[in-house]
Parts: C-alpha cells; sequence; structure tokens
C-alpha cells in the first residue's frame, strides 16, 4: 500500500494559537492591501469597452493613443498582450466613456484604431481581416465563373486560414487555397484588401448593466455563504454552521487580498471561481465536520479538543490528496489554459490552498473556542456534551418546529 | 453473480449507452458557445418609455385635431406627466360635447372634468402595460426578421431580463457587428408629412427652408405655429461636407410605418438606386386624400424614432398618389437595399440602446478550444496516473468511474442541448478535480477499516456506507454553491454553473454506485478475498 501519510497524530488543536495568528495576520494584511491596491474591476462591472486585436506590425502604442485621443475616446489602458512577438494589442476604454458616450463605442474604437495604423480606408474594397465567411462568400459568387459551391468552399478556406495565422499578412497568403484560380485571386486583388489588423475580441457593457452585475455578484456571494450557513446548521449545529461560514469568509478574503496584491482582473468568470471556491472549501469543511460528529458519538464528548484532533489526522490523508488532486487540475488551467481563464484559475489556485488549510485551522479551532466559552459560562454544568444531537439549542429547536 | 448485480451492470450500461448516445459525435451533439465559435453577443434595452411617449405625442395630436375636426375650440392640449394630457380652454357652454368627444376619443382613459373648461384624461396602468408589452414583442419580431434578412445561421433572439424589456441577440459567426447593429437598432418609423410653408410662398414646388432654426422661426414670424415642428434634413454641400435644412412640417402625419406593405430597392431612370414601396389599402385611401389636397406642393418623408427623425426627402407631389410611391434621395445600393430591409420588417416602435455587446473572432475561439483542451487533458491524466500508482487496482476503478462521469456529463450536455463555453471547458474538468474527492474519501475509508482487521469484503462494504452521508454534504453544499452561480450568471459563466452541476450530480452515480459495482464484480465470485490492490 503506498501511503503518503501513515497514522499521523500531529496536535493540530494545540498549536492553533499560532496558527489563528498568522490567519488573523492574513486577514488583517489582505484589509489592508484590499483598499489600498483595490480591486482591478474589468469593464463587465465598470462599464466601458475593450478590444483585443492582432497587428500585422508590431503596433506604435503612442500612435494608437494619438489617435484615440483625437476620436475623443479616453482610454486607460493601452497596452501589448502575450508575447510581444505576436503583436497582439489590448485596448480598454473606462466607464467614463461609457457614461458619457452614445455613439457606438466598440465600432468608434476599431475607426480610431484603423487611423492610427495609417491605413488609408478600403475604399469600398472588402477588408478579408475584417468580414466574416458570410460576406466573403457574397464577394466571391459576384465573381462570373464560379460555381456556388466553389465560392462557398473557397470563403470557408479563407475563413480557416484566418483562423489558423489570426491575421492575414497579404493577399498573397490565399494563392495556394484549394479552388483559388489566378482569375479568382486576380478578382480579389480588385475587391478586397487586407486591413493592418484583426479584431480577436471586442466588448462593450453600458455603465447599468455593470452596476447590475456587481450587485448580483455581491448577492451571489452572500447568498451562497447564507447558503452553506443553513445547510450545515441543518445537517450539524448552528455553530458549527458559523465555524464553517467564518472559515470561508476567511478564505474569500485572503484569496481577495492576493487578487488584489496581484493587481489580477476582476471578471465574470472570476466570481464564478469565487462561488466554486466557496462550495469547494466548504467541501472540506464537511469532510473534517462529519468525522467529529462520527467520533463523538462513538466516543463521547469527554475532550472535544482531543476528539477534533484524532478527527483531522483520521481524514489527513483525504484532505491531502483530494485536494492536491484539484490543485494539480487548477495549476493545469493556469499553466495550460490560455489568457482568458487565467485570473479565474488564479483564483482557485490560491483559494483551494486556503480553503484546506482553514477546515483545519479556522473552522474546527472555532468549534473548541466556542465550546470552551459556553461551559466557562455555564460554569457548575461542566462539560456539557456539545454533541448536535444532544445539546440544548437542537431540543428547543425541534420543539419549536414541531 | 447474483441477480441485483446483474440488474445494476444493466442499469450502468445502459446510462452509459444513452449518455453515448446524445454526445456522439461531439461535434453535432454539443453546441459551441460564442466564445468558443466566434460571433457576436449583443444585448439590447428596449426603452419602453419611449413607446408610452410615442403613443401619447400621437393622442395629443390627432386629439387636437379631432377637437379642431367638431369644431370645438381649445387654447391647448398639453402633456405635463407621462402618461397625462390636459385640454385647456374649451368653451364652457359646450362642456358636454367636448367631454363627449374626449372620451369618445381616448376611450378607456380615465377622463375628468377640471372645470373652468378643462379638462383631464390619463392614460390607465393596464394600457400603459399593455403598449410596454406590445412595443417590446413588436421589437423582438421587427429584429428577428431583420436579422434573418440579413442571412445570418443560426442566430438566437429572444427575450432576457427580469423585466422581460432586453432583448438578447446572438449572431454566431459574425465578427465585425456594426453593419447588423445599424440595422438592428434603427427604429425605421417612416411617416410621410405635409409642409407648412410660411406666408407669401407662392412657387410650393422648388422651395427650401434655411438652414437654421431661428431663420425658420423668423419666416413665421418669430415662432412656428403650434401644429407644426421643425425636422432636420441633412444635405451634401459642394465643398463636400455637409449642411442642415429645417423643414417645418405638420405634426400630425399623413401615414405612419405601419401602413406600409412592402418595399423593395428599385432603380431610378438613370440609374441611381431609391426605394418603391406600396401601402395598405387604408393607408392608400388616406394618402390619396392628403396628396389630392397637396398637389404642386411638398410632402416630407420623416424617419427616424422618437427623438431621431430626420428627412428623407421632401419631392414634390406631382399628381394623386394612391396606393405606391417611390422614395429617392441620395442612396447608394448598400443604402437603399437597407432601407427596404428596415421598412420591410416594420418599425420598431421604440427606442432600443444597445447596453452589452461582446464579439470574439475565430482565431481567439480557436486558441481557446486548443489550450482548454490541452489543460484538461494534462489535469484529467494527472489524476488518472496519480490515481493507479496510489491506489492501483482500486484505481483503476476510480479511473473507469471518472470516465464514465465525464461520459455521462456529456451526454446530459447533449440531451439538454446544453452550451458548452470557455469556462464550462474549465468547469469540466474540474467537476474531474471534485469527483475524485468522493473516490478518495471512500478509498481511504476502506484503508482505514482494513487497518482495523476487518475483511476485505466487510472493509469495502463499510468504506463505502460510511463514507456515502460524507459525500452526499459534500455534493449538497458544492451545489448550494453552483446553484447560486447559476442564477447569478449570464452566457459563459452559466455555461460553467451548468457543467459543474450535471457533474456533480453525475459523479454521485459513478463514485458511489458504480464504482461500488466494480468492487462487487470483483470480490463477488463466491471464493474468499484474502486482500484487496488499494
Amino acid at each position: 500500500m503506498l501511503e503518503i501519510l501513515k497514522d499521523t497524530k500531529i496536535d493540530f488543536m494545540g498549536n492553533r494559537r499560532i496558527w489563528m495568528g498568522i490567519s488573523a495576520f492574513l486577514v488583517a494584511a489582505s484589509l489592508i492591501v484590499l483598499p489600498i491596491r483595490g480591486i482591478n474591476l474589468g469593464i463587465e462591472f465598470t462599464g466601458g469597452a475593450e478590444v483585443q486585436v492582432k497587428c500585422a506590425d508590431p503596433p506604435d502604442l503612442g500612435k494608437v493613443r494619438a489617435a484615440l485621443k483625437s476620436a475623443g475616446l479616453s482610454s486607460n489602458l493601452v497596452t501589448t498582450i502575450g508575447d510581444p512577438k505576436e503583436n497582439e494589442l489590448y485596448i480598454r476604454l473606462g466607464s467614463e466613456a461609457a457614461e458619457t458616450k452614445e455613439q457606438d463605442l466598440t465600432s468608434a474604437l476599431t475607426q480610431a484604431l484603423r487611423a492610427a495604423t495609417g491605413w488609408t480606408g478600403a475604399e469600398g474594397r472588402i477588408d478579408l481581416n475584417a468580414a466574416d465567411a458570410a460576406t466573403v462568400e457574397q464577394l466571391l459568387e459576384g465573381f462570373p465563373d464560379i460555381t456556388r459551391a466553389d465560392a462557398q468552399a473557397l470563403a470557408a478556406a479563407i475563413s480557416e486560414e484566418r483562423r489558423k495565422v489570426a491575421v492575414l499578412r497579404s493577399l498573397d497568403a490565399l494563392t495556394g487555397l484549394d479552388k483559388m484560380t489566378p482569375q479568382v485571386m486576380e478578382y480579389l486583388r480588385s475587391r478586397a484588401v487586407v486591413g493592418p489588423f484583426a479584431i480577436r475580441s471586442q466588448s462593450y457593457i453600458g455603465p447599468t448593466v455593470g452596476r447590475e452585475l456587481l450587485q448580483k455578484a455581491f448577492w451571489a456571494v452572500l447568498g451562497s455563504l447564507v447558503g452553506m450557513l443553513a445547510y450545515i446548521g441543518f445537517r450539524f449545529h448552528f455553530r458549527w454552521g458559523v465555524a464553517a461560514v467564518l472559515a470561508l469568509v476567511h478564505d474569500t478574503i485572503v484569496t481577495l487580498g492576493f487578487f488584489s496584491l496581484f493587481g489580477r482582473e476582476m471578471s465574470l468568470p472570476v466570481v464564478a471561481a469565487f462561488l466554486t471556491l466557496i462550495g469547494y472549501s466548504t467541501n472540506d469543511t464537511v469532510v473534517v465536520f462529519d468525522r467529529i460528529r462520527e467520533n463523538l458519538r462513538m466516543r463521547g464528548a469527554a475532550d472535544l479538543s482531543a476528539i477534533i484532533n484524532l478527527s483531522i489526522n483520521q481524514t489527513l490523508s483525504r484532505t491531502i490528496l483530494t485536494s492536491g488532486l484539484t490543485w494539480l487540475v487548477v495549476l493545469a488551467l493556469f499553466f495550460l489554459a490560455g489568457e482568458p481563464l487565467n485570473p479565474f484559475s488564479f483564483v482557485l489556485v490560491i483559494g483551494i490552498v486556503v480553503g484546506s488549510y482553514s477546515s483545519i485551522y479556522i473552522a474546527s479551532p472555532i468549534l473548541v473556542l466556542w465550546q470552551q466559552f459556553l461551559d466557562r459560562r455555564k460554569g457548575a454544568r461542566k462539560g456539557s456534551p456539545p454533541s448536535p444531537k444532544a445539546s440544548p439549542e437542537k431540543k428547543a429547536r425541534k420543539v419549536r418546529t414541531a | 453473480m447474483s441477480k441485483s448485480l446483474a440488474w445494476k451492470i444493466t442499469l450502468i450500461l445502459v446510462v452509459t449507452g444513452i449518455s453515448v448516445f446524445f454526445a456522439y459525435p461531439l461535434q453535432e451533439k454539443i453546441s459551441l458557445g460564442l466564445d468558443l465559435r466566434g460571433g457576436s453577443h449583443i444585448v439590447m434595452q428596449v426603452e419602453t418609455s419611449s413607446a408610452i411617449k410615442y403613443e401619447m405625442d400621437l393622442t395629443q395630436s390627432r386629439l387636437g385635431q379631432a377637437l379642431k375636426d367638431g369644431g370645438l375650440s381649445y387654447a391647448a392640449v398639453t402633456s405635463s406627466q407621462p402618461t397625462v394630457l390636459e385640454v385647456k380652454g374649451t368653451d364652457p357652454a359646450r362642456r358636454a360635447d367636448v367631454r363627449k368627444l374626449i372620451d369618445d376619443y381616448v376611450g378607456q382613459w380615465q377622463v375628468s372634468d377640471l372645470g373652468a373648461g378643462s379638462f383631464r384624461a390619463v392614460m390607465p396602468l393596464e394600457i400603459r402595460s399593455a403598449i410596454e408589452k406590445n412595443a417590446v414583442e413588436t421589437t423582438l419580431t421587427t429584429i428577428r426578421s431583420r436579422i434573418d434578412e440579413l442571412g445570418v445561421r443560426e442566430p438566437i433572439v429572444q427575450k432576457q431580463g427580469t423585466q422581460g424589456d432586453r432583448i438578447l441577440i446572438q449572431l454566431p459567426g459574425v465578427e465585425d457587428p456594426t453593419r447588423a447593429k445599424q440595422v438592428m437598432q434603427d427604429p425605421a418609423l417612416l411617416e410621410w408629412k405635409a409642409v407648412t410653408y410660411p406666408a407669401g410662398v407662392t412657387d410650393f414646388g422648388s422651395w427650401r427652408p434655411p438652414d437654421s432654426k431661428e431663420a425658420v422661426a423668423a419666416l413665421f414670424g418669430g415662432t412656428v405655429p403650434d401644429d407644426t415642428e421643425l425636422y432636420p434634413e441633412r444635405v451634401p454641400s459642394q465643398d463636400g461636407g455637409t449642411f442642415t435644412l429645417w423643414w417645418p412640417l405638420k405634426k400630425v402625419s399623413t401615414i405612419v410605418g405601419n401602413d406600409l406593405r412592402s418595399a423593395r430597392r428599385g432603380q431610378q431612370t438613370f440609374g441611381e438606386p431609391s426605394v418603391d414601396f406600396t401601402l395598405t389599402r387604408d393607408a392608400g385611401r388616406r394618402f390619396e386624400a392628403a396628396t389630392r389636397e397637396n398637389v404642386g406642393r411638398k410632402m416630407a418623408i420623416v424617419l427616424g424614432g422618437v427623438q431621431n427623425k430626420q428627412v428623407v426627402s421632401a419631392p414634390v407631389i406631382r399628381s394623386v398618389i394612391r396606393d405606391s410611391g417611390v422614395i429617392e434621395g441620395g442612396f447608394d445600393v448598400q443604402s437603399a437595399e437597407d432601407l427596404a430591409l428596415k421598412l420591410r420588417s416594420g418599425a420598431i416602435p421604440t427606442d432600443v440602446t444597445i447596453i452589452e455587446e461582446r464579439t470574439v473572432g475565430p482565431s481567439l475561439g480557436r486558441d481557446s478550444i486548443r489550450n482548454g483542451v490541452i489543460a484538461s487533458l494534462a489535469g484529467f491524466l494527472a489524476i488518472m496516473g496519480f490515481m493507479l500508482v496510489y491506489y492501483r487496482f482500486s484505481g483503476v476503478n476510480a479511473v473507469v468511474a471518472l470516465a464514465l462521469n465525464v461520459v455521462i456529463l456529456l451526454g446530459a450536455m447533449g440531451y439538454f442541448g446544453a452550451t458548452l463555453t470557455l469556462p464550462g471547458i474549465a468547469g469540466l474538468i474540474l467537476t474531474v478535480g471534485m469527483a475524485v474527492d468522493s473516490n478518495v474519501l471512500i478509498f481511504e475509508r476502506i484503508r482505514e477499516e482494513l487497518r482495523l482487521g476487518k475483511t476485505v469484503r466487510s472493509a469495502v462494504d463499510q468504506g463505502f456506507s460510511r463514507a456515502f452521508l460524507t459525500i452526499v454534504d459534500c455534493h449538497i453544499t458544492t451545489l448550494t454553491s453552483a446553484f447560486f452561480l447559476f442564477t447569478y450568471g449570464t452566457g459563459p459563466v452559466r455555461g460553467f454553473a451548468v457543467t459543474l452541476i450535471i457533474g456533480l450530480i453525475a459523479s454521485m452515480f459513478t463514485a458511489v454506485f458504480v464504482s461500488k459495482v466494480i468492487f462487487d464484480i470483483v470480490l463477488g465470485r463466491g471464493r474468499r478475498v484474502e486482500s484487496l490492490s488499494i
């Protein structure tokens, strides 16, 4: 049997003060970092427009900025992304643009970009770096000596070529295509051009939508926290639910702190990652709690601290294995899945570690602390059973609901 | 093999078969989101208040006209609030007649007599919401037919939002949505209006208004008449720029867009494109009367929404027109085609604004799919490799369960017609990462039971039964957060929530049921099992 951990007897509750201290420090640090660094909200939340284009030649950022300015567009970000050799340009127009502009922002952006790249215009010709397959097909059907099927096939081939190279550098790139004849090529040269860039993605989000999404994100996170509290309160004990949710709040704040520190951009998928994190982290807590409850039933509640220690040790290999495996997956997403999923994976890379840690060092110690507090308050009635089944609150609730 | 085990195996095979049926071949059964296949996603807000305003304006002007036609004098018809009309300064002696005319004219509105010859008419809430609802519906059908005419394949046009006043439009394969946006947003409300000529004009056919509002007002002695409004016409100037003429036109339109029966691009004698149209019979009759009154004079064709009305052209009425006409006015082929398209598909009765727009080009989608698949495969292989090394035979069991999980997930997505998005790919592989948790929980429990000296069979049974409740708890908590994710998300994020939810439910089946059956098959051949490879 291959085992990473064998019969561990770590005194988790014994050194809980150190770890809770570290957690308190991390939470405090996050709460300091958050207002200072702020959260880099994407246009989905602020409203605004963004465009990502692939240029045929290295873009001149200064010219682009100047062109945007003369078009009256207030950009707050003009940058290249990824490998500089890829000539990928990213422009973001902030919320002011969305609030004040009534014009079609994304179209205005591409216009300005055309101006910046010194493109004199297509003069009625079709830009193959911007036209979709349907338009190209229409264009080709205008050629007298081509069958409809051939025009369709050729249009599809041109689209496929564009999909592969992202931006066509000249019409010559199309000469080798199937069904392409010198005559069709001649016709294309007279009717089409290749523009200096191709749009990889463009978005516009109106200011009202942004505000709505931000509100909805807040309510979704709050809603799922309350959901967790209700479910764990129902399945275990209200106190345990509170402990689990405090651990979740800890996870969310610390991960948010890292997110802010690294200046990653908040987007819809990132909110999704936070919600996933809440579910995943509760998972971990539930496994530990389940074991604590089972051990309480079997061994009585003489020493809660010892029972929690035992339970965590018993589930430790599982915790490390599953968190480790999920972490592997998330790492694969982080390193391999490309730019669009990167901030999403970032949250989970941090969050899974923090979440597993918090089940052990936040949720469980809170149970012990809470019990100690109750014991002290009750004084004489020392050692009242903390088992969920026998606790007075639980009974009281049953009576109420009966 | 016991009878119940045989049934269980059959169930698993049937589920697998059904899943494969719904998922294979993948390219056909699972549709890709716009973020992966490329295309435009647009959300429009229907400004329903502008539909109300349009209705109010129309009632206001036509009520005034009706009073005049009925020989009842009045000082003004005003609208102080969005749904309130006030008629002021009527002759108190003819109160009953005025009241009756207003009542008849506005129908179900609440009319009250304010005394001193003033009346108030309020549009009731039902009519208001009916107009709003109708505005959204008409906009929806209009946009749908305009999109169809643009020739986009497999477009989606549907209502969205809690208020039901948003329209979601998905245009797969459209990379440059500029033209689509223009065509969809244009209200294309066509109106014909008679020109109000200033006093002293004799040459009606060649008269053109001045190029500033003030100059026009001056022609009327400072203020334009009450029944007249100014509308701009952009005219190209000789130096290549444009200037604006301000036409004084009657507020009450002779015909409006809904009166059109058909419109298409036509051609003038010298080949310039124009737009030919025909009217409905009823409108034809009205048009005939109006053109008879205006022979030799100009009538303006006004196009636009509630706010952005513009004069397209102001032709001279040469003869009585009954039910067909031609619009000329500096069109090229494309713009004539577009205008005909918009007129054909009907007017959008209200202003629409784009509140969200996302376009993904095909090359980005292609990169996303490739990277997403590579990352998923890497993650999946890492998990499989680890499980096989760590749990050996039982690892094989887990790998079978996980693979089946993915198959069921894809099958369910195919069945429900769910869309695979980029976050959805992440959800897919993340599900595998979470599903393996159930296997690990069970296997670790079995190991514990074995360590306590139990026999293999009872260790396996105990392992499954003890881990079961924990697994249920875990799944419910994760499903709870996935549920909130689903209600929160739109588009790609919702795709992520869907894969997560289906995957989690499937993993309950595979990790608990399928895994147990595989153990039963291996351990259940009547012989004593001494050891378990775990």
